[in-house]
């Protein structure tokens, strides 16, 4: 296919922290709140004079300090943050906003706290811890609203002067629905038989859209969707198309690996995807606006975190329906190596969407930097895939 | 008569192998790998096409690629991975065969075959060199001695001492102390061996092994390993009558056969 007009542009963005964007919106004398865990009510960063970017460590090499600091047994997105941070990666924040969907995070940014690993221009510069909920109900509604009010909302309005009205609330989520709707557009073309966007292409997109200042990155998005609906597909075709499941995925080297193994990703559901983290927020009139915004981050939450039994069964039940709405013929379990919540979400998702949903299912573990096994990986996959085109071929006989 | 090619490029050795159009092993080798899979390649399929009578590759009607360095096979039509071609290496060679453990220079596989040679299911493990060809290498280097050499040794073995270290690295200083302390080197070995069958075990559970398994790979050949197995994992190691090193390349020329006669036709 032709290149898209702005791809190179997006993948430069999602190949450092500190990309353009995050520099020229700095530069608007902008305060960047940075933060680390999908739970996180993104609109609360948009807030005019504000912006928020979720942080990332691309291309990491060794981790020697952070494992030093946190020992080699704990998840390896979490050490390769700090080894970043360390690094002087994230001295563009203002503040960073580590809610306790993991412990590992949690120890992340306590040791990034402990040992000044972000020297930050800002003499304001803070950190926030806040809890999140573990239960879908209003309970935990109720809660995540007190936790964003004094964590986020108070902070920056105390430190920074940024307003935090229901009406600039609002104005917030109109923005950040603007984005997602984009994303939601552009990824409707992976429906195709023949898609006009690959799967990586898509990865890198979205991710640009959790690591960038949302409304710098309009105009791109809304050129690229009018692109997609004349770009001339590749003719020839995939031998598999796969659903990506799992735990923070913010590599989409991982995405084009799956791809150069012939198949093609068609949907994703990982933290750093389009699903859900880019499912728009309705608001309604007569409620206030930050519990409307906790209540869909509450309810629409398909984090592993989550342990009522109803929200288990409805993670399994989601994968299923996205498999179904996007033609998937596989799905593709994956978790960072000791991730503690995604190592029972993958045994019993995979286990439960190959025995009780009747998919395909690879399961694996893989690190956080795909390159430090991709041969590896790459037997697993185009094993998988080959399984499942000898069984589409099956089926057609 | 037409020929099809399988070359697989391991980690540590490469393999190729020719069949004819009925399927017959015409020609096999086997080389240390080269630091360039193309260049393990090359040699692999000089020997094996002058082997079979034949000029170059361009005289097989379709070769496939597979192993470590699949797609830097010269010439090949197409790359299969090793796990598809190993479940039907060994299904052409038997096809009793449901469970297949392959265990190759730098990972271990299980793998499930279906009734027609394709992959059920597969396990991989590959979190470091403990318990394959890497693995075995250090070890016998440790008790300076060949590899068939160090195969048979545990053989010998009257009792077992435990090898408590999982890391390639650290089991070979655990080693090296129990020589210098005097202790068997039989005895050593046989625990050496236990160690490899048992991390084993979780391979042959997922290629749903029941009463039995087929080793496949280079330690296939280890006799020491085939008997900790069937008395640890009690398990009857299947004796395959084509080389089980050679069953990713079989596997693979198999596959060429098939794809090159539905091409024919």
């Amino acid at each position: 296919m032709r290149d898209l007009k702005h791809f190179l542009f997006f993948e430069e963005l999602v190949c450092s922290s500190n990309n353009d964007l995050v520099r020229k919106a700095k530069e608007q004398g902008r305060v960047c709140a940075a933060f680390v865990c999908e739970n996180t009510p993104e609109p609360l960063f948009n807030l005019k004079g504000c912006f928020g970017v979720r942080l990332t460590a691309p291309n990491t090499g060794s981790t020697d300090i952070a494992n030093y600091y946190m020992t080699s047994l704990l998840c390896e997105t979490s050490r390769a943050l700090l080894e970043r941070a360390i690094e002087g990666g994230y001295n563009f924040a203002d503040c960073i906003i580590a809610p306790d969907g993991c412990t590992m995070m949690n120890r992340c940014i306590e040791n990034m706290e402990l040992a000044r690993a972000v020297e930050s221009g800002s003499d304001a510069f803070f950190y926030e811890h806040m809890e999140i909920p573990m239960k879908t109900d209003e309970n935990g509604v109720a809660l995540l609203v007190r936790q964003c009010r004094n964590h986020i909302l108070t902070p920056l309005n105390r430190t920074y002067g940024i307003d935090i009205s229901d009406e600039a609330m609002r104005e917030a989520v109109r923005s950040h629905n603007e984005v997602c709707d984009l994303i939601r557009q552009i990824g409707e073309f992976r429906k195709a038989d023949k898609p006009a966007i690959t799967g990586y292409e898509f990865s890198v997109i979205v991710l640009a859209t959790y690591v960038c200042p949302k409304d710098l990155l309009v105009e791109p998005l809304r050129e690229t969707l009018e692109e997609l609906k004349t770009r001339e597909p590749d003719e020839k075709g995939y031998r598999a198309r796969l659903l990506v499941v799992g735990a923070e995925m913010d590599d989409p080297e991982f995405i084009r690996l799956i791809e150069e193994c012939g198949a093609y990703v068609c949907a994703d559901r990982y933290c750093f995807g389009s699903f859900p983290g880019r499912e728009p927020i309705e608001l309604t009139e007569g409620e206030d606006v930050l519990t409307q915004i906790c209540r869909h981050y509450t309810y629409q939450c398909q984090c592993p975190r989550q342990m009522n039994m109803d929200k288990v069964y409805a993670r399994k039940a989601y994968v299923d329906a996205l498999a179904k709405e996007y033609g998937a013929d596989g799905i593709l379990y994956n978790q960072i190596k000791f991730c503690d919540p995604w190592a029972y979400e993958r045994v019993t998702g995979a286990a439960t969407l190959r025995e009780e949903y009747g998919y395909p299912v690879l399961s694996v573990d893989r690190p956080y930097n795909i390159h430090s096994s991709a041969g590896q990986m790459r037997t697993r996959v185009q094993a998988f895939v080959e399984s499942i085109e000898v069984k589409k071929l099956r089926e057609a006989r | 008569m037409k020929y099809f090619g399988g070359c697989d490029v391991g980690s540590t050795y490469t393999k190729a192998v020719i069949l004819d159009e009925d399927g017959k092993l015409v020609s096999s080798t086997t080389i240390r790998s080269k630091i360039r899979s193309q260049e393990s390649a090359e040699l692999a399929m000089k020997e094996v096409l002058e082997a079979a009578g034949l000029h170059s590759a361009e005289d097989l009607t379709y070769l496939i690629g597979t192993g470590y360095g699949r797609n830097k096979v010269p010439f090949a039509d197409e790359n299969i991975s090793e796990i598809s071609c190993h479940a039907m290496g060994v299904h052409v060679t038997d096809p009793a065969v449901k469970a297949v453990i392959d265990i190759g220079g730098q990972d271990v596989k299980g793998i499930a075959v279906d009734t027609d040679g394709t992959v059920k299911n597969f396990a991989l493990n590959d979190k470091c060199a403990a318990g394959t060809g890497r693995f075995y290498e250090a070890m016998a280097r440790s008790f300076e001695m060949s590899l068939p050499e160090f195969s048979k040794l545990s053989l010998k073995a009257k009792n077992v001492i435990p090898i408590t270290a999982q890391c390639t690295v650290f089991a070979e200083s655990e080693v090296i102390s129990l020589v210098g302390e005097g202790k068997p080197e039989e005895e050593i070995a046989a625990g050496i061996q236990m160690a490899v069958a048992k991390r084993c075990f979780v391979m042959a559970k997922k290629a749903g092994a029941v009463d039995h398994v087929a080793l496949t790979g280079g330690c296939a050949k280890n006799e020491g390993l085939k008997a900790a197995i069937e008395k640890v994992l009690k398990l009857k190691v299947v004796e395959l009558k084509t080389d089980p090193q050679l069953m990713g390349a079989l596997g693979a020329a198999e596959y060429a056969r098939q794809k090159g006669m539905a091409k024919e036709r």
